[in-house]
C-alpha cells in the first residue's frame, strides 16, 4: 500500500501506547484507542499478506542509515519465516481489547507499546534493532504482570524479568562477537542478519557464543530446561499478558533461533542439534506429562503451552525442509489454538469467578456455542486433521523421523500426551453436570462469538487448504537448505534407519 | 489406467455439509426454541442418501471399465506441497473403495432412517445427527482418500466422532471417561499410523504418496523398513480395529447410544484397521512375518474376545466382545494374504452385526434403556419382527449355512488352511464353536423362557416402523449377502473376489475340492456344537449363574481394565503428579533458584563491610587510595 | 627547601585523617575535613614556588573557594541532622548499614 508499511505498524501502537500513558485519558477512551490502533495493524497486516510475493527474499524492506560508523541501520524486512509471526503478532490483538472490556488505561496503553515492540523485532532485519525490540517487549510485560497480575505476581514477574534479561544479555554479547568477527573477516562494520550467513565460523569461540544464543532464545521459547518461569508467569499474569507471551512472544524465540541460529552458526548447530532436539522432545513429554496434574486450567494450558513448543522448537533444529516449514506453520497454529485458549479461559474466569477445573462442569449444555468454539480450538491444539494443528505437527513429525529416528518417535507421543490432559480438562470443564459455579453461565456474546469466529475459521481454512499459506513460507525455507550444507548430509549419516538418504541432492 | 471424474470428492462432502448445517442449526437453536425432530431427521437423511445415489454411480461408472483399469480419481486440490512432500487433497475410488463405499452409505443411510425413530424426544436431537453425519463424512474421506494421508483425516475424523457419540449423554461421567478411552487408545494406534507414514514416505524416497504411485514404487523399500512400516501401520490398525491389546476401548465404547455401536463400533468404522491393511496389500503381500503377527494377533483376540462374550450379561456387551472376535477373523483373514476373504468378512459383518445391535436396541427401546440380559426373557411373543430378524443375524454370526456369515467365515478358514497355517484354522473353528454358543445363549436369554422382569416386560412393544423396517432390510441383506461370494464348492466363482482383484494384490489358494469339503464339513460341525450347547444350557429359562473359578476371571475380563489401569493410567498421573510437585520445584528449577540463593548469600557476606559509621568508610577510602598511590608509583618507576 | 612544606602539609593530611577516623563529633569531623583541604593547598602552592608557574595558585584559590561553599553546606547539614536527633555523634548515624 505505501513505502513505510513496517515503520508505520511498529510505531503507531508505540507512539500511542506512550501518550496514553502521558494523557490522563479514561480507561474507556483508552480500549477504544487501543482497538482502532490495533485494527488498524491488523487492516495493515492484511494488506501486506496480500501483496507479499513470496520471492523467498526479504520484501517491504526498509533500510536507513543509523550508526553508519558501525554499520549499524535501521533495517526491516519480510520473508517467508517472519511473515508468519508478524500475521499472529499483527491480526490476534483487536481481540484482547473485545475480550477484556473493563481492564486499566495502563493496561491497554502496555498492550499497544507490546504490539509495537513484537513487531520491531520481528521485522527487524539488523541485530542490533532487533536487541533494542527484543528488550523493549519485554517492559510492557513487566508492567501488566507486575501491576495488573495474579496474587502472587511480583515472585513470578521478577522471576520473568531477571531470567528473561540473563539471556538477552548473552545474546548482546553474541551479537557484539558476530558484528567484531564481521570487522575482523570482511573489515568493515555490519550488524545486518543476512551479511552475517556469510561469516566462517569456528572454533571454541564460536560455540561459546552459539550457546549465548540459543540459551536466550531457548528462554523466550521456552525450550526445556530453561521453561521453570512459565507456569507461574503465565498462570499470574492477566490473561491478555499471557496471551501475548504465549501466543507472539515465545514464537518470536522460535522464529530468533530460525533467523540468527540456522543460517549463521550452521556449522554448530549441526554438531549440537541432537542435543537441542532431545531438549525440544524432553520438554515437549515434560511439561506434557506435568499438565495432567494440574488443577488450575490456565497452568494447565501454560503447561500444555510449553509441551507444544518444544515440538515446534525440535521442528527447526532437525534442519530440513518439512520439519523446518512445519514448525514456521505451527507457530500460527499454536497462536490460534492454545493462544485462543487462554482468552476462553480469561472468559471462564470472568463469568464463574474461577479456574479451578474442580470447580467447573457442564459448561457445553449451558453454553453450546462456546463449547463449540473451545472445543475446535482444542483439537486444534492436540493436531486433529482438518485443523491447522495437523498439518504443522504432521510436517514436524516427518521430518523429525528424517532426522533421526528415534527422536521422531519420541516426537510422535505428543499425539497421545496432548488428548489425554486435554480430554480430561474438557469432561471436567465442560461435559457431567453443572453445579452451582456454571449453572447461570452464559454463553457467548454476540460481540465474543463475532471476535473470536474469524480465529475459529481460520483454523479450519489452515487445515483444510494449507496450500496458499504453505506456499508463502517454502520458498525461504527452500533457499535455507539451498546453499553447500555439508551439515545435513553429516546428520543424516549417523541415522541408521536410512542410511540410502545420505546423498543430498545439493 | 485410471480415468479421472469430478464427483468422487461430493460423496464425504454431502453429510459434511449436512453435519455442518445441522450442528449449526442445533447449536444455536438448543438454549432457545427447539426446531422440531422432523428437521433435522429429513436434513440428516439427506447427505446419505445423496452419497449412497453417487456411490451407485461410481460402481456403474467402475463396471464400464475394463477390470485391469477400474480407476476413478479426482484431485481437488494440493493439499501439501513442502518439497520433496507433495500431497494432494484427492479421491479413489476402485472395487475395493467402491465395495465399502456402498456398504457404508447404504447401512448408514439406513441407521440414520432407524435413529429418527430411536432417538426421538432426547434433547439433543439435532445434535446427535449432526455427529452422525460428520462421522459418515469422515467415514467416506477414510474409504476414499487417495493415499495414507488423506486416509488418515478420516481415520481421525472418525475418532473423533466416536469419542463424541460415546460421551453423548455427556452428563454422565463413566460415558465421558469411556469416549476419553476411546480417543486416546484411538490415538495410540494413531502414534503407529504416523510414524508408518513417516517411515514409508522416507523409505520409498521419491514419487507421489498416494496408493497408485506407493504400489509402484513399494519395491523400493528396504525389507526392514517394510517390516517396520507394516507393523507400525498393523498398531494403528489394532487401535481403531480394537485387536489385542488395543482393544479395550470398544466394549466402554457401548455408553453411546445404539444405533451409534451399530454404525460405527460394528459395521463402519471398527473395519477401517482392516480396510487399512488390504489397501496396503502391495505392501502386505510381500512382508510375509508382518502377514504371520497380524494373523495371530487377529485369530488371538478372536479368541479372547469369543471368551469374554460368554460370561457377559449386558446384551451391547455381549455384541461389542462379538465385533472384536469377528474382526479378529478378519485380521486372520488379511494376515494370511486372503484380503478378499477379509474384505468380504467386513461385508457380510456389517449387515448381520448391525442388524444384532439395532435390534438390541429396539429390545433396549422397547424396556426403557434396560440393557441386562438376565432381565429380559420371553420376549418373543411381545416382538415377533425383532426376534425373526434377530434370529436371522444370529444364524449368520454364528456361521449357519446358507447365511451370509457361514461363507465369508468359511472363506478365511479355508483360505488360512489351504495356506499352510493349520494353527490359526483349528483355533478359528474353535471359536466358530464359540460363536454359535454366545450368540444363541443371548438370543435364548432374551427371547425365550419366561419374563425375568414382569413389569418390564409388560411394557414390552414393537417399535414403530421407522425402527422396523430398517432391520427387515437388514436381515434380507444378512441372508442373502453371502451368495455373492460363493466359492467354487458351492458352484460359485467367487464374485466378490474377483471384482476386488484389481485393488488387492493376491493369489487365492486353491486346493483339492476334498479339503474345500473338509473345511466346510468341519465350520458346520462347529456351529452345530455350540448351538447344542447353548440350547441344552439356556434353552429352557435359565437364571443368572454364579461365577467361580475360571468363569469368574472371565466374567471380569481378565481383570485386563484393571491391569491397564494400575500399570498405565496410574502411574502416568503419578509421574505428572510427581513432575509438578518435586522434579519441578527441585530438580529443574534448582539451578534457578540456586542462583538466586548464591546472588542472596553473597549480598549477606558482603553485608559485614557496610558498617554504616561514616568512620569506617573513610577508613576504606583512605586504604584504597593509599593503595592506588602505591600502584601507580610502583608502576611509574 | 620544598621538603619542609610537604612535610608540614602531610603532618596536617595525616592529622586531618585521624581526625575523621577517630573522632565522633560532626563538628570535628568536619574541621578535620578542612585540615586536609589546607594540606593539600599548602602542597600546591609549594609546588606552584617550586615551578614558578601560576596553575598551583590558580588552583588552590579554587580549591578555598570551593571549601567555603563546601562549609556552608555541611554546617546547614549539621543543623539539620541535629535537629533529626539531637546529637552531633556520628555513631549515631548509621542508617546505610547493612
Amino acid at each position: 500500500m505505501f513505502e513505510h508499511i513496517l515503520s508505520v505498524m511498529i510505531f503507531l501502537p508505540i507512539l500511542t501506547g506512550v501518550i496514553l500513558l502521558m494523557t490522563p485519558a479514561s480507561q474507556g477512551i483508552a480500549r477504544i484507542t487501543g482497538l482502532l490502533v490495533s485494527l488498524a495493524i491488523l487492516i495493515l497486516g492484511i494488506d501486506l499478506y496480500v501483496h507479499f510475493a513470496a520471492t523467498g527474499y526479504l520484501e517491504f524492506v526498509e533500510k536507513l542509515a543509523w550508526v553508519p560508523s558501525l554499520g549499524i541501520s535501521y533495517h526491516l524486512g519480510v520473508d517467508g519465516i517472519n511473515l508468519f509471526v508478524l500475521m499472529a503478532a499483527s491480526l490476534l490483538l483487536p481481540m484482547v481489547y473485545l475480550v477484556f472490556t473493563t481492564r486499566e488505561k495502563g493496561f491497554y496503553a502496555n498492550l499497544l507499546i507490546a504490539q509495537g515492540a513484537m513487531i520491531g523485532a520481528i521485522c527487524a532485519a539488523d541485530m542490533v534493532l532487533f536487541y533494542i525490540f527484543w528488550e523493549i517487549m519485554l517492559l510492557p510485560i513487566f508492567f501488566m504482570m507486575g501491576l495488573y497480575g495474579g496474587p502472587k505476581r511480583i515472585p513470578a514477574t521478577i522471576k520473568i524479568t531477571i531470567y528473561t534479561i540473563a539471556g538477552s544479555l548473552l545474546m548482546l554479547a553474541a551479537i557484539v562477537y558476530l558484528g567484531v568477527s564481521y570487522h575482523a573477516q570482511f573489515n568493515e562494520w555490519s550488524f545486518a542478519i543476512s551479511d552475517m550467513a556469510k561469516l566462517n565460523l569456528s572454533g571454541q569461540t564460536a560455540i561459546l557464543f552459539f550457546f549465548c544464543f540459543i540459551i536466550a532464545f531457548a528462554i523466550k521459547i521456552p525450550l526445556f530446561p530453561f521453561h521453570t518461569w512459565l507456569p507461574d508467569a503465565y498462570t499470574e499474569a492477566p490473561t491478555a499478558a499471557t496471551f501475548v507471551l504465549s501466543a507472539i512472544m515465545a514464537k518470536i524465540g522460535v522464529y530468533g533461533v530460525i533467523r540468527f541460529v540456522v543460517p549463521v552458526f550452521d556449522e554448530q548447530l549441526a554438531r549440537f542439534a541432537i542435543l537441542l532436539a532431545c531438549s525440544g522432545v524432553v520438554g515437549m513429554m515434560y511439561c506434557g506429562i506435568a499438565a495432567i496434574a494440574q488443577k488450575d486450567l490456565k497452568r494447565m494450558l501454560a503447561f500444555s503451552s510449553a509441551s507444544h513448543m518444544g515440538i515446534i522448537a525440535l521442528g527447526v533444529f532437525c534442519m530440513n525442509m518439512q520439519a523446518l516449514t512445519g514448525s514456521i506453520y505451527q507457530i500460527v497454529a499454536h497462536a490460534t489454538s492454545v493462544g485462543v485458549l487462554f482468552l476462553f479461559v480469561g472468559l471462564i474466569e470472568s463469568r464463574t469467578n474461577s479456574r479451578s477445573i474442580e470447580d467447573l462442569g457442564g459448561i457445553a449444555a449451558k453454553a453450546p456455542v462456546f463449547a463449540l468454539f473451545f472445543a475446535i480450538a482444542l483439537l486444534a491444539s492436540v493436531g486433529l486433521p482438518g485443523t491447522s494443528g495437523f498439518i504443522g505437527e504432521f510436517l514436524i513429525i516427518l521430518g523429525a523421523i528424517k532426522f533421526n529416528v528415534w527422536v521422531g518417535v519420541f516426537a510422535g507421543t505428543t499425539l497421545i500426551i496432548g488428548v489425554c490432559y486435554m480430554l480430561y480438562m474438557f469432561q471436567r470443564v465442560f461435559f457431567e453436570k453443572t453445579n452451582p459455579n456454571t449453572s447461570t453461565f452464559k454463553d457467548l456474546t454476540l460481540v465474543e462469538g463475532l471476535t473470536f469466529l474469524p480465529v475459529i475459521l481460520l483454523i479450519i481454512i489452515m487445515g483444510i487448504y494449507p496450500h496458499p499459506f504453505l506456499s508463502k513460507i517454502t520458498p525461504t525455507t527452500a533457499l535455507q537448505f539451498a546453499g553447500d550444507t555439508p551439515v545435513v548430509a553429516q546428520t543424516v549419516a549417523t541415522n541408521a534407519l536410512f542410511p540410502e538418504l545420505t546423498i543430498e541432492k545439493k | 489406467m485410471e480415468l479421472s471424474v469430478n464427483y468422487l470428492g461430493l460423496i464425504p462432502l454431502f453429510p459434511l455439509m449436512g453435519a455442518v448445517i445441522i450442528g449449526l442449526l442445533h447449536v444455536f437453536t438448543c438454549n432457545r426454541t427447539r426446531l422440531p425432530e422432523k428437521v433435522y431427521g429429513i436434513l440428516a437423511c439427506i447427505g446419505p442418501i445423496l452419497s449412497f445415489i453417487l456411490a451407485l454411480r461410481v460402481w456403474v461408472a467402475l463396471k464400464a471399465l475394463p477390470p485391469e483399469s477400474r480407476f476413478l480419481t479426482h484431485d481437488v486440490f494440493t493439499w501439501i506441497s513442502v518439497g520433496e512432500f507433495n500431497v494432494s487433497m484427492g479421491f479413489l475410488a476402485d472395487p475395493l473403495a467402491c465395495l465399502f463405499l456402498l456398504f457404508v452409505t447404504f447401512i448408514g443411510t439406513l441407521i440414520h432412517i432407524y435413529s429418527i425413530g430411536y432417538m426421538s424426544g432426547d434433547v439433543n436431537y439435532g445434535k446427535f445427527f449432526a455427529y452422525m453425519n460428520l462421522f459418515l463424512g469422515s467415514m467416506l474421506v477414510l474409504v476414499l482418500g487417495d493415499g495414507p494421508l488423506v486416509m488418515f483425516v478420516g481415520w481421525e475424523g472418525v475418532g473423533l466422532c466416536s469419542y463424541l457419540l460415546i460421551s453423548f449423554y455427556s452428563e454422565d461421567r463413566a460415558n465421558v471417561v469411556a469416549g476419553n478411552k476411546a480417543f486416546i487408545v484411538n490415538r495410540i494406534g494413531d502414534l503407529g499410523f504416523v510414524l508408518g507414514m513417516a517411515f514409508l514416505f522416507w523409505g520409498i524416497g521419491s514419487g507421489g504418496f498416494d496408493y497408485l504411485s506407493l504400489s509402484v514404487n513399494a519395491d523400493n523399500l528396504a525389507p526392514g523398513i517394510a517390516l517396520a512400516v507394516c507393523l507400525l501401520f498393523f498398531i494403528g490398525a489394532t487401535g481403531k480395529s480394537a485387536q489385542i491389546p488395543l482393544y479395550v476401548w470398544l466394549p466402554d465404547a457401548m455408553a453411546g447410544p445404539t444405533p451409534v455401536s451399530a454404525l460405527i463400533h460394528a459395521a463402519t468404522m471398527v473395519t477401517a484397521g482392516v480396510y487399512m491393511v488390504a489397501r496396503f496389500s502391495f505392501l502386505y503381500a510381500g512382508v510375509e512375518l508382518a502377514g504371520s503377527v497380524i494373523a495371530w494377533v487377529g485369530i488371538l483376540t478372536a479368541l479372547l474376545a469369543a471368551i469374554f462374550a460368554m460370561y457377559q450379561d449386558d446384551i451391547k456387551k455381549i455384541l461389542a466382545y462379538s465385533t472384536v472376535s469377528q474382526l479378529g477373523y478378519m485380521f486372520a483373514g488379511v494376515g494370511v494374504a486372503a484380503y478378499s476373504a477379509g474384505i468380504f468378512h467386513v461385508f457380510t459383518h456389517a449387515f448381520f452385526k448391525a442388524l444384532l445391535f439395532l435390534g438390541a436396541g429396539s429390545i433396549i427401546y422397547a424396556l426403557h434403556h434396560e440393557q441386562n440380559i438376565w432381565k429380559m426373557g420371553g420376549l418373543k411373543a411381545k416382538m415377533p419382527i425383532t426376534y425373526v430378524t434377530m434370529v436371522i443375524g444370529a444364524l449368520a454370526l454364528a456361521g449357519c449355512p446358507p447365511f451370509s456369515g457361514f461363507f465369508s467365515k468359511d472363506e478365511i478358514l479355508y483360505c488360512a488352511f489351504a495356506t499352510g497355517h493349520y494353527g490359526i484354522w483349528l483355533v478359528g473353528i474353535v471359536v466358530a464353536a464359540m460363536t454359535a454358543f454366545y450368540t444363541f445363549r443371548m438370543i435364548f436369554i432374551v427371547f425365550h423362557g419366561q419374563a425375568r422382569d414382569q413389569e418390564k416386560f409388560d411394557h414390552a412393544h414393537e417399535p414403530p416402523s421407522v425402527m422396523t423396517i430398517p432391520l427387515i432390510i437388514l436381515a434380507v441383506g444378512a441372508i442373502f449377502a453371502g451368495f455373492f461370494n460363493l466359492p467354487g464348492v458351492f458352484g460359485g466363482n467367487l464374485m466378490v473376489s474377483q471384482w476386488l482383484e484389481p485393488s488387492l494384490t493376491e493369489v487365492h489358494p486353491y486346493t483339492s475340492t476334498f479339503v474345500e469339503i473338509f473345511v466346510v464339513v468341519a465350520s458346520i460341525a462347529a456351529f452345530a456344537v455350540g448351538l447344542k450347547l447353548a440350547w441344552s444350557k439356556y434353552g429352557q429359562g435359565a437364571t443368572k449363574p454364579e461365577f467361580s473359578g475360571f468363569s469368574r476371571f472371565a466374567y471380569n475380563k481378565f481383570y485386563v481394565d484393571e491391569a491397564f489401569d494400575r500399570v498405565l493410567v496410574q502411574p502416568y498421573r503419578a509421574l505428572g503428579a510427581t513432575i509438578w510437585k518435586n522434579i519441578e520445584p527441585n530438580v529443574t528449577d534448582a539451578p534457578v533458584k540456586g542462583a538466586s540463593r548464591l546472588y542472596m548469600m553473597l549480598g549477606n557476606a558482603f553485608k559485614v563491610f557496610q558498617a554504616g559509621y561514616v568512620r569506617v568508610y573513610a577508613i576504606y577510602m583512605v586504604v584504597g587510595l593509599s593503595l592506588m598511590t602505591l600502584f601507580l608509583s610502583q608502576s611509574l618507576n | 627547601m620544598i621538603h619542609n612544606y610537604l612535610f608540614l602539609s602531610i603532618i596536617l593530611f595525616c592529622l586531618g585523617i585521624v581526625g575523621v577516623i577517630a573522632r565522633r563529633n560532626v563538628f570535628t569531623v568536619f574541621m578535620s575535613i578542612e585540615l586536609m583541604l589546607n594540606a593539600g593547598i599548602l602542597a600546591l602552592i609549594a609546588f606552584a614556588r617550586l615551578h614558578v608557574h601560576m596553575d598551583g595558585h590558580v588552583l588552590a584559590m579554587m580549591v578555598m573557594a570551593v571549601a567555603a561553599a563546601e562549609a556552608a553546606l555541611a554546617l546547614a547539614v549539621v543543623i539539620l541532622l541535629h535537629k533529626h536527633k539531637s546529637k552531633l555523634d556520628t555513631n549515631v548515624f548509621s542508617l546505610l548499614k547493612g
